[in-house]
């Protein structure tokens, strides 16, 4: 117990000199209060703390032992205590507990003053306590000692527990029944619902107790203003300071005048007073002046020029008219002089005019010298310069070689014969494969076959009197003489009665052999092309099949074997090319709808050796394969419109005539454009053709009233390519009505050529 | 497939920089880089594709070379401008607040200059290449040297120029190294050989220069700069491979007196250094050991005197000292000779000292007097330059002549240039010889009196020509230029000019063209209206020739069938022209055939036959040109334009020539 008193005492110290720091929230007051309290509170609690001795709670020596002695007394509260306890607030009985207390007591300590009482009996008085730091432990909070019992054991007393010296806590005093229906309809500020343990009041949380619990429950840390991630400042960086601050005092030589260039300027002006150093001496003369030194003293050899190096070209020297006394040609007479006055001197060849002088001293001084040195500085940091290649060669050079057109001879150089007889135009021209004969075809819907060398006319055939024959062919194989003309929308196909009876026979035998065709095939399906029997009429002139189709025909072409032959129709879309086959009487259309999309087929050719067709459109050519039966190639000669075609003899090559004045020669293996483009002609071209009886000519005919003949050699050889010359411009024939030759055919065997002319005659040059 | 290139990359994209985009990238101003380019010798391109260069823009704009450029942005000069623009504002703002003296110390002591030495180097890697480009220089130098100072070019500048002339003209006088000269109307051509390069320049007149409002001086003197520069370098190395010192000795109370090139004293080097450079490089290589070893001795003595007597007398050493080399050099003429076929090098020398030792020197006998109306730099130069030593003048043309006395016994040629004194009054015999003395009026006996071209006619033909057609106040003859070597096809006036009876026809026609033409202008008359009406006004006039050209085509039509066939443009001419044919034809008929006569049937014959010919060779350039791609026909025309311009030409001096033949003799029968 002496253990247990002294540090009672020592709490008791400590409560008491706490009190003081305690109560400091009020400065101003801490003397008073303490005084106060200290005078009146002290024997209270003194008496307090001697009561509750045993509840030390901070002892940690024989805690076990206190509890269970506190849970004892605690737990079976004796009637006696409770009332005494009861009854002591009121009464104040403290000298009652001193003395109780005082009989524990021992062993007083020494400084106890004991004195005999009223009672007789001896009094302990202690003391004052000195009111110093941890001398008391008032401040310590009224705690209920109840422990750890529910508050509803209290619920029947006045009372909710003790407090640490054993008085009743009183339970603070109800409200009405009003109020708490009222506080159970409007909850109060910081209301939880519990009562304090303590003072058994409603436990309100003030509203910092509330922002604590809340940030508790979000686990934040409590205290105000606390930034858990603050920026971090860079103290150490990788940033270097210009200046860094420094809080270095500014050192004292930033204030005075520097001792060492005293002395530098000291020494100067000694210098200077001596007369050594000149103060602004002007610069010596030698100095701006540049020095001269042997700069090309290492003797480099000259190095090649740069390829992008253009040395300034070189200003070339005089002329003799440039003489103070040229020789009196060069002077200028009076229209050049003229001239050159009047012209802009920016134009003008020379910058001066060529003067004479008698004598020296008469030369005056020329007016324009700096202007034309001016002229060339400006020039040689202004001119651009380009490094052109002057061509030293002679332009003859130049030339190509040309074969002379002796060395070309034979061709057709004059006009021969004139077939005349024709009314209005004579549209198309033919050459009998045997030579002897020429068939024509004209406006005036009649066809005339005339005797080459006499131009005599043999034979003349009236096939309509409104339609024009816009076509005649002979059929290209010897035997059987056959004629097709091409006249509206029938195709004649003729056997003229010029020839022995024989010949006559076998060509009639050929045509109608097909007869027996036809009428099998009839009504299957819509030919493109109806063969028929002929009016007795024309029949017996000697026409043997018409073939009736669409639209009209404007051009015939045969097949070299003569059993084919096809037929152009331009105003018919559906059916512009077609086919008929003379030994079975069969018209067919190789093209369906639509597969000739690209213009209206102008022009239609057989290939002379292989099964190719050649089909002119407005603007190209498409070759098709009629054994395989698509299309194989098609040519852009560039024109806008061509008007006709032909192929080579020997097939590799094509011209083309068009309407925009140009011939072409297409060379089928080399490229789909041309291989020359011809300009000749003043008007369009409207026929081109080859000659097929082994010369290497061909010849254009156009609306310029002209044939022009040109000489054009294929060389076996594929790697040359072939040699074009122009031959002759074959004049004769009249324009009319803006019409020239509108025909052209070569004689089979000879050089000699046929032109069918819009003044109605056909004419033949050798 | 390669790669798809991607535009702007490469070529002409890459290569070429437009002039703006220069000056950006080199972040000066347009003057400074006027400035920089004409230093530098920069000068715009033409690229091939301008569109690709533009970045697709066709827009025009000069183009520069990207790596010239690139070059020049290291260019130490480049910064000089810089130091110079802030040199600039220092200096404004000392003149701003009026600190004159500041002023005047920074424009003394710390103004950037430009030094040119470097670019001088890279411009001419070798010292030939330095010659060869010395054209522009001279002529601009010479120009500058010939000008007043004015606010635009100060006056140091001239003395430069004035100084650097006279030093070249020092060195091609004692090198011979003038070869041609032409007076020409603009100023004196003169062209020497120096280092084996043609150098050609011109100088001005001496008479005050008309400056145009359009030039501007800032870019003159740039060159200016530039090219002084050069042509100091160019002298230092020529004088010191000479053995002389570079500059020479300059007398200014001399100069100032007018003594001209006389001013100047050549020094020669110390006697080692004379030997090794006195001669040219390659000479002295081939130059046999022993041989120097020999002469060394006797040389070094010579040159100790010469260099003793320079020091007092400053005319004649110079002169003197070009023989000696002379005469040391010519030991050497047949090994050069030897080989000068196989190398190119070697045949400079040869060319100097063999055939034309006599040229160079061809008028050292002489002793000339100028006459005060004649030039007297040009004729000093030249006369000094081929070998005459002793040349007097006139006190009035100023200082440093051989003799002022025009009755010096000694003077064997004097040049005058004004028209003989005819009809002079007599004067007493006292008056006389003072007079003459005095004015140099009358001739002296023993001395040849010729014109100043002779001078010029003689260096230009390498040979002392006859002065006869020289003589005081004798008509001269043309005079040529030296450079003209008359091509074939081109004109030379030089040769006779053939003067057949067909030409002098057409010269007469062109004559009556003249005339008509003047007549038209006269009336008013349209001059260019069509040649019927040529014609007609000449029926009168020209009977003759009007019939002969009926005749012609009398001719023609008898042909007939051959003139059907012949090309489109006789064809159309004969339709134009048929009924005027009919006219002639019923005039020739009206006149009958007795008027022909023989010989000019012939001619016409003739004159046909050849047209005929002419117009078949036409007709077949015509086919052949019918086939011709259209680029070589492009180019053909062009050439032919360009032959066709020459011969014009000819023809034109050819028949002018013919007619003043013609009118001289009329005038002398």
């Amino acid at each position: 117990m002496t253990a247990k008193a002294t540090t009672r005492k020592r709490s008791r110290a400590e409560v008491e000199s706490e009190k003081p720091v305690l109560s400091s929230e009020d400065e101003f007051e801490i003397p008073e209060i303490n005084g106060d309290e200290d005078s009146s509170d002290d024997s209270d609690f003194t008496a307090g703390d001697e009561d509750s001795d045993e509840e030390e709670e901070f002892s940690s020596g024989a805690e076990d032992e206190e509890d269970e002695e506190e849970i004892d007394s605690d737990e079976i509260p004796s009637e006696d205590e409770v009332s005494s306890k009861k009854d002591r607030p009121t009464n104040g009985d403290v000298p009652d507990e001193e003395e109780e207390e005082e009989e524990e007591k021992i062993e007083p300590a020494d400084n106890v003053k004991v004195v005999t009482g009223a009672d007789g009996n001896p009094r302990y008085i202690y003391p004052e306590i000195e009111p110093v730091y941890d001398s008391d432990d008032t401040d310590a909070e009224e705690t209920n000692t109840i422990g750890n019992i529910p508050l509803e054991y209290y619920e029947n007393y006045p009372h909710v527990g003790y407090d640490i010296n054993g008085k009743r806590i009183m339970r603070p005093a109800a409200g009405k029944a009003l109020d708490t229906l009222l506080d159970s309809i409007e909850l109060p500020k910081g209301w939880t619902g519990l009562v304090d343990k303590n003072s058994g009041a409603a436990l309100n949380l003030t509203e910092e107790e509330l922002e604590i619990v809340k940030k508790l429950q979000r686990s934040e840390i409590t205290d105000e203003g606390f930034d858990p991630y603050p920026d971090m400042v860079e103290w150490f960086s990788s940033k270097v300071e210009q200046m860094p601050l420094s809080s270095a005092p500014e050192p004292k030589r930033r204030f005075v005048p520097s001792k060492h260039e005293q002395k530098r300027i000291m020494k100067i002006v000694k210098g200077i007073r001596e007369g050594r150093i000149l103060p602004h001496k002007p610069q010596a003369e030698a100095s701006q002046e540049p020095e001269f030194y042997d700069i090309w003293a290492d003797d480099a050899p000259p190095k090649p020029d740069h390829v992008m190096n253009i040395p300034a070209p070189k200003l070339p020297p005089p002329t003799h008219d440039e003489s103070y006394n040229p020789p009196p040609e060069y002077l200028p007479n009076e229209k050049e002089k003229k001239e050159w006055e009047e012209q802009d001197p920016e134009d003008r060849e020379k910058n001066y005019l060529p003067r004479t002088h008698k004598a020296l001293r008469l030369v005056p001084g020329f007016n324009g010298f700096i202007g034309e040195r001016f002229e060339r500085c400006l020039d040689l940091y202004l001119a651009p310069r380009v490094r052109r290649n002057k061509l030293n060669i002679d332009p003859a050079s130049l030339l190509p070689k040309l074969p002379s057109p002796d060395d070309l001879k034979p061709f057709p150089t004059t006009c021969a014969t004139v077939y005349r007889g024709h009314e209005g135009r004579v549209r198309s021209v033919a050459a009998d494969p045997t030579g002897v004969w020429v068939a024509t075809g004209g406006d005036d819907g009649t066809v005339r076959v005339w005797e080459i060398l006499t131009g005599r006319q043999v034979w003349k055939l009236k096939v309509s009197s409104d339609e024009a024959v816009d076509s005649v062919t002979w059929r290209p194989t010897t035997e059987g003489r056959i004629l097709a003309a091409a006249c509206g929308n029938e195709i004649l196909l003729v056997v003229p009665p010029i020839f022995d009876s024989e010949e006559e026979n076998q060509g009639k035998e050929i045509l109608s052999a097909g007869y027996g065709y036809a009428a099998n095939r009839q009504g299957k399906k819509e030919a493109p092309g109806t063969w028929s029997k002929p009016d007795p009429v024309l029949e017996e002139e000697g026409v043997v099949v018409t073939i009736t189709v669409r639209k009209t025909v404007k051009y015939i072409a045969w097949h070299r074997r003569g059993d084919y032959l096809v037929t152009v129709s331009p105003e018919d879309v559906r059916r512009a090319v077609c086919i008929h086959r003379v030994s079975t009487h069969l018209s067919q259309t190789p093209f369906k709808e639509k597969s000739l999309t690209k213009g209206i087929p102008q022009r239609v050719q057989f290939h002379p050796s292989k099964p190719l067709l050649f089909v002119a459109t407005k603007r190209y050519i498409k070759i098709y394969d009629l054994a395989k039966a698509e299309l194989s190639k098609t040519l852009k000669p560039g024109a806008r419109w061509i008007s006709s075609i032909d192929i080579h003899p020997q097939g590799d090559n094509l011209i083309v005539g068009s309407y925009d004045k140009r011939l072409l020669w297409h060379d089928l293996d080399l490229s789909t454009k041309p291989y020359r483009t011809l300009r000749y002609h003043d008007k369009g071209i409207r026929a081109v053709s080859f000659h097929r009886g082994g010369f290497p000519l061909f010849c254009s005919s156009s609306d310029d009233g002209t044939v022009q003949v040109f000489h054009g050699r294929i060389y076996s050889d594929l790697m040359e390519n072939a040699l074009i010359v122009p031959l002759k411009v074959l004049k004769g024939h009249k324009i009319t009505s803006h019409l020239g030759v509108l025909d052209v055919d070569w004689h089979p065997k000879q050089p000699w050529l046929f032109s069918a002319g819009a003044d109605g005659t056909a004419r033949l040059w050798n | 497939m390669g790669k798809i290139k991607k535009k702007g990359v490469a070529g002409n994209a890459r290569n070429f920089i437009t002039r703006t985009q220069a000056v950006r990238k080199l972040q000066i101003s347009l003057p400074d880089f006027r400035r920089l380019c004409i230093f530098k010798g920069i000068y715009p391109r033409e690229p091939r594709n301008k569109k690709k260069a533009n970045k697709g823009s066709t827009a025009p704009v000069t183009f520069y070379y990207t790596k010239d450029i690139q070059y020049l942005l290291h260019e130490p000069v480049l910064q000089k401008f810089r130091e110079h623009k802030t040199f600039s504002k220092k200096l404004s703002k000392a003149l701003g607040r009026g600190d004159f003296s500041d002023a005047k110390r920074l424009e003394d002591l710390h103004k950037p200059r430009v030094k040119l030495d470097h670019i001088i180097k890279e411009r001419y890697p070798a010292f030939t290449d330095a010659v060869r480009d010395l054209d522009d220089a001279l002529s601009t130098v010479f120009l500058f040297a010939n000008l007043p100072s004015n606010r635009d070019i100060p006056s140091k500048t001239i003395e430069t120029c004035a100084r650097l002339a006279n030093e070249f003209q020092h060195y091609v006088i004692r090198k011979h190294a003038l070869k041609k000269s032409f007076l020409s109307i603009k100023g004196i051509y003169y062209q020497a050989t120096i280092q084996g390069q043609d150098v050609l320049w011109l100088v001005p007149y001496k008479f005050a220069q008309s400056v145009p409002r359009d030039v501007d001086f800032r870019i003159m003197l740039t060159f200016l700069d530039f090219y002084t520069t050069l042509l100091g370098f160019v002298l230092f190395r020529l004088y010191t491979l000479e053995g002389l010192v570079y500059p020479p000795k300059f007398d200014k109370k001399m100069d100032e007196m007018g003594a001209g090139l006389r001013a100047f004293s050549l020094e020669s080097k110390k006697v080692i250094g004379e030997i090794e450079n006195g001669t040219n490089g390659q000479a002295v290589v081939k130059k046999d050991v022993s041989k120097q070893l020999e002469t060394l001795g006797e040389k070094i003595k010579e040159i100790e005197e010469k260099g003793e007597e320079e020091d007092e007398n400053a005319v004649a050493p110079v002169a003197e000292e070009g023989e000696r080399i002379n005469e040391g050099l010519d030991k050497f003429t047949a090994i050069p000779s030897k080989d000068g076929a196989t190398t190119d090098v070697l045949e400079q020398p040869t060319e100097d000292l063999g055939g034309e030792g006599k040229t160079s020197n061809m008028f050292s006998e002489w002793t000339v007097f100028l006459s005060r109306e004649t030039p007297r730099e040009p004729l000093e130069f030249l006369l000094r330059s081929f070998g005459c030593k002793r040349i007097g003048w006139d006190a009035v043309l100023g200082e440093g002549s051989f003799t002022k006395d025009d009755r010096d016994p000694n003077i064997t040629i004097q040049i005058v240039d004004r028209p003989p004194q005819v009809g002079l009054p007599p004067m007493p015999a006292g008056v006389e010889a003072k007079e003459e003395a005095t004015t140099g009026r009358g001739k002296v006996l023993g001395r040849l009196y010729v014109q100043p071209q002779y001078i010029w006619d003689c260096v230009n033909a390498g040979r002392v020509l006859r002065p006869d057609s020289y003589a005081q106040g004798a008509e001269l003859p043309p005079h040529l230029s030296p450079w003209v070597k008359a091509n074939e096809g081109e004109y030379d006036p030089t040769a006779p000019v053939e003067d057949d009876g067909e030409s002098e026809e057409e010269e007469e026609e062109e004559e009556e063209d003249v005339k008509m033409l003047d007549n038209g202008e006269k009336n008013g008359v349209e001059a260019g209206d069509s040649e019927d009406e040529e014609w007609g006004g000449m029926n009168t006039e020209l009977a003759g020739e009007g019939e002969d050209d009926s005749e012609e085509e009398e001719e023609e039509e008898a042909k007939g069938g051959v003139a059907l066939d012949e090309s489109d443009a006789e064809s159309e001419d004969d339709e134009v022209s048929k009924q005027l044919q009919h006219q002639r034809e019923l005039e020739a008929e009206a006149k009958g055939v007795a008027y022909k006569d023989e010989k000019k049937s012939k001619k016409s014959e003739a004159k046909k036959k050849q047209d005929k010919e002419k117009k078949q060779r036409e007709d077949e350039i015509e086919r052949q040109k019918m086939m011709m791609t259209k680029k070589k026909r492009k180019l053909y025309e062009r050439m032919e334009y360009g032959n066709k311009k020459k011969q014009d030409e000819k023809e034109r001096l050819e028949g002018k020539r013919r007619k003043i033949e013609r009118e001289k003799k009329k005038g002398k029968n």
